[in-house]
């Protein structure tokens, strides 16, 4: 019996052949773009976490206490390289750094800018982070007085690979201190504080221009993926600041949790209105059909019967919609991941804003699974009124009725 | 036809209902979407234009892109004596700005200083405004700094404390002082009150060697709508080819396409929702012309043309779109409206995009009848262009296969 009702019902989807493709092409039309636009828009914020972690905080950051405040050398960390040791040790723990960091003036013969001097070991932030696809042009390698300058920075003081600048701090005893450097690479990190200010330079000509000792740094940036390790840290290291990345870029937590929020309320919408429309084309179906479900009935078949006919015949244009618009969405994602939305027209304006001017999107399982069960859900709901309609009538007046 | 189309609409209540209904929510998103990100688009450039930036700015030329001491402006009064010619030009001043190093015996930082002429400042800027300690500058105040309320506390500095400045005069010879903080400020721009300071231009210009120089010449206009030809008069009162003056679309250009952007991406989400609400009137409008297949073979039957059955659902849709407009356009306007008086205020949003220059916790939206006007127009037309396949639909049948169909 239910091989029959299966075949009835799927004959039935498509006895309207041009209600039922318009009902199809609504789903899958909607469902593609809603699953470009939540792939676009996570894929921006995601790209910006990972870059974020990539050049600066990592999973977790270890600062001295009060340096975050105050941002002043002598609150550093004394004993940095020998925590370095002791992090590289402990189980889930990727990769660390060190860095030392100091706030100061860049200035060329006619720009100057505030600028921030970070020394960093470029082995081992290759390691961390991939520091080289940072590169926008020159070379990766801290040749003598070679520094790598944030883009914004560049633009500032209109810094050319091969420019000439002088930065100047006041130094770890409190002297004004100044050094020359000559700009091996312009790189792209798309953090707004590393683009807009730094100037990467080898950490051991940081450390001896800063009076630091080699074992002395500002920051140690941690990469790893064990999810109880900044507990740990925490307990072990009481007399230092342990940051998470979120507490640390508690923007991009507020715009991940907001694009959460965002993408459902589209979902809602979105889903809503084809609710709407599911529902206008179910009700008119069963409608047109009503003599046929009366004399379904008066031939013996029972009201449950024709309850799976009707969910039947929702479910396969839910699922033909759900399919046509996964395979578009998909392609679309796909597309979006690997070539991306092109805004070099605004690269000025998104640089600014921390963004490539390619904005890469990206693709999770869940952005199938949800719509999968939100269509469904969909199809399924707005058969209940017309049901509710053939289950108040008799065989005898469903014959009888007019169309 | 008309009266055919309203009794039509009467009759099939259900689409009619649905077709009300969606069009109503469409416009209400799209008019209020926008309303709230123009709005806020508005208000950052302007906020950021009261802060600091000009209107119109005037500058050497080359001293934006190479800049350097030999593109000052090295006569301003005999510009600003042109200026005052000008319709339109509500106020300006010259600044001169430095960078340099401020340090105490405990830490230093990177500063622009500015040399500013208070009593103008007060006009043109709100720097006067966003006094939080001590006091403004004035036409005679001699070492006085004026600091942001970032860089004193990244100082450590406290009113009357003195700290020692370093930078390069205008003649590019060494320049030194020591400067007392008279009075810290506090504009919500976190990048400017932690990175700014200004000192009276008559002590200052001294101590640069600037007299009548400046970095460029800023101007405050009466109406931001007439920027462009107020520029344009500049110019050519102005007639030297070493000079430029720009407007603040050209001086913010970066923040006006980050906005653009946003906006692209504002447009992208809405059109979701409006493609989808456009299938579903669509849909019901077919599913509604489906179901009068035999009424339409009988009015082509009796002398109705191809042009009036287009009429005749035109005039369906046209009705019920523009019930739905009549009622959504003064509600969506007047939460606009409401809106652009009364900011939605988030607490804490400013701080948190503090690296974006967003300088204010209030998202005003932007009440525009013009942008309201387009708004429905685009709702009207997509509601017309879904009355094209139900109607081509019905075309494809003969009028008597019509009066037969089933």
């Amino acid at each position: 019996m239910f091989k029959l009702i299966l075949k009835m019902a799927w004959k039935n989807s498509f006895a309207r052949p041009a209600r039922t493709l318009l009902l199809i092409i609504m789903i899958a039309v909607s469902m593609s773009m809603m699953l470009g636009i939540e792939g676009l828009y996570d894929g921006m914020v995601l790209n910006m976490a990972d870059k974020s972690k990539r050049s600066d905080s990592g999973e977790i950051s270890i600062f001295a206490k009060e340096y975050r405040i105050n941002r002043d050398l002598k609150q550093r960390i004394a004993d940095a390289k020998t925590i370095q040791k002791e992090l590289q040790m402990m189980e889930g723990v990727r990769s660390v750094v060190l860095r030392v960091s100091a706030d100061g003036l860049a200035s060329t013969a006619r720009k100057s800018s505030f600028a921030q001097i970070r020394g960093v070991n470029l082995q081992e932030e290759e390691s961390f982070g991939k520091f080289s696809d940072f590169l926008q042009e020159g070379e990766i390698n801290f040749s003598k007085r070679g520094a790598f300058v944030g883009v914004e920075l560049a633009k500032t003081l209109k810094l050319k690979v091969g420019s000439k600048v002088i930065f100047s701090t006041q130094d770890s005893s409190g002297e004004i201190s100044s050094m020359v450097l000559k700009v091996a690479a312009i790189v792209q990190t798309t953090n707004i504080v590393l683009d807009t200010s730094t100037l990467f330079v080898d950490i051991k000509k940081v450390q001896k221009f800063l009076g630091l000792k080699e074992r002395e740094a500002t920051q140690i940036a941690i990469r790893t993926e064990s999810e109880q390790l900044y507990e740990t840290l925490k307990k072990k290291y009481p007399t230092l600041d342990v940051k998470s990345f979120f507490e640390l870029q508690p923007m991009i937590e507020m715009m991940e949790e907001m694009m959460v929020i965002f993408n459902s309320i589209t979902f809602f919408i979105v889903m809503s209105v084809v609710f709407v429309g599911i529902f206008g084309v179910m009700y008119v179906s069963v409608l047109d059909r009503i003599r046929e479900f009366g004399i379904m009935l008066s031939i013996g078949m029972q009201y449950k019967q024709i309850r799976l006919q009707i969910y039947l015949e929702a479910m396969f244009i839910g699922l033909f919609g759900f399919v046509s618009g996964g395979i578009i969405g998909l392609f679309l994602l796909i597309y979006l991941r690997d070539y991306g939305l092109d805004f070099s027209a605004f690269a000025d304006a998104l640089q600014s804003w921390g963004y490539e001017t390619i904005i890469y999107g990206t693709i999770k399982f869940s952005y199938f699974s949800t719509t999968f069960f939100a269509i469904m859900s969909a199809s399924l709901l707005s058969v209940i009124i017309p049901l509710r309609k053939i289950k108040k009538l008799n065989p005898i007046e469903v014959i009888k009725a007019d169309k | 036809m008309f009266r055919l189309a309203l009794k039509n609409i009467l009759f099939y209540k259900g689409r009619s209902i649905t077709t009300f209904a969606l069009t109503f929510i469409s416009a209400m998103l799209f008019i209020v979407y926008v309303s709230m990100m123009d709005g806020s688009h508005k208000s950052m450039l302007e906020n950021t234009l009261k802060i600091y930036t000009g209107a119109i700015e005037i500058y050497h030329k080359d001293y934006r892109d190479i800049g350097g001491n030999e593109y000052l402006i090295k006569d301003v009064t005999s510009i600003t004596n042109k200026l005052t010619q000008i319709q339109g030009v509500k106020a300006y001043t010259a600044r001169y700005e430095t960078y340099g190093l401020l340090s105490t015996k405990e830490s230093s930082a990177a500063s622009m200083i500015a040399g500013i002429e208070p009593e103008q400042e007060r006009v043109i800027s709100s720097l006067a405004t966003a006094l939080r300690e001590g006091e403004f500058l004035s036409n005679e105040s001699q070492n006085c700094l004026y600091g942001g309320a970032g860089l004193i506390e990244k100082l450590k500095l406290q009113l009357g404390d003195e700290v020692a400045f370093v930078g390069a005069a205008s003649d590019n010879s060494f320049a030194a002082d020591i400067f007392k903080v008279c009075g810290i400020f506090k504009t919500g721009s976190f990048e400017f009150d932690l990175s700014s300071s200004f000192v009276s231009r008559n002590y200052f210009d001294k101590l640069m060697m600037a007299q009548n120089k400046a970095s460029y010449i800023t101007i405050k206009v009466d109406d931001l709508e007439n920027v462009d030809a107020i520029n344009e008069q500049i110019v050519a009162v102005l007639n030297d080819v070493e000079l430029e003056s720009l407007t603040w679309k050209t001086l913010m250009k970066t923040m006006v396409e980050a906005m653009e952007v946003d906006s692209i991406f504002g447009y992208i989400s809405l059109s979701l929702f409006l493609v989808v609400i456009f299938f579903v009137i669509m849909i019901y409008g077919f599913i509604n012309v489906s179901t009068r297949i035999k009424e339409f073979g009988v009015l082509r039957c009796i002398g109705f043309s191809n042009a009036h059955i287009f009429s005749l659902l035109f005039y369906e849709i046209f009705i019920l779109s523009s019930l739905a407009l009549l009622l959504a356009a003064p509600i969506a306007g007047y939460i606009c409206y409401y809106y652009s008086v009364h900011p939605i205020v988030i607490e804490g949003i400013a701080d948190m995009y503090k690296d974006y220059g967003i300088v204010s916790d209030e998202i005003p939206f932007n009440f525009d009848i013009l942008t309201l006007s387009w708004n429905l127009a685009l709702i009207y037309l997509l509601n017309f262009l879904s009355i094209l396949y139900p109607y081509f639909y019905i075309n494809s049948f003969k009028p008597i296969e019509a009066t037969k169909h089933v």
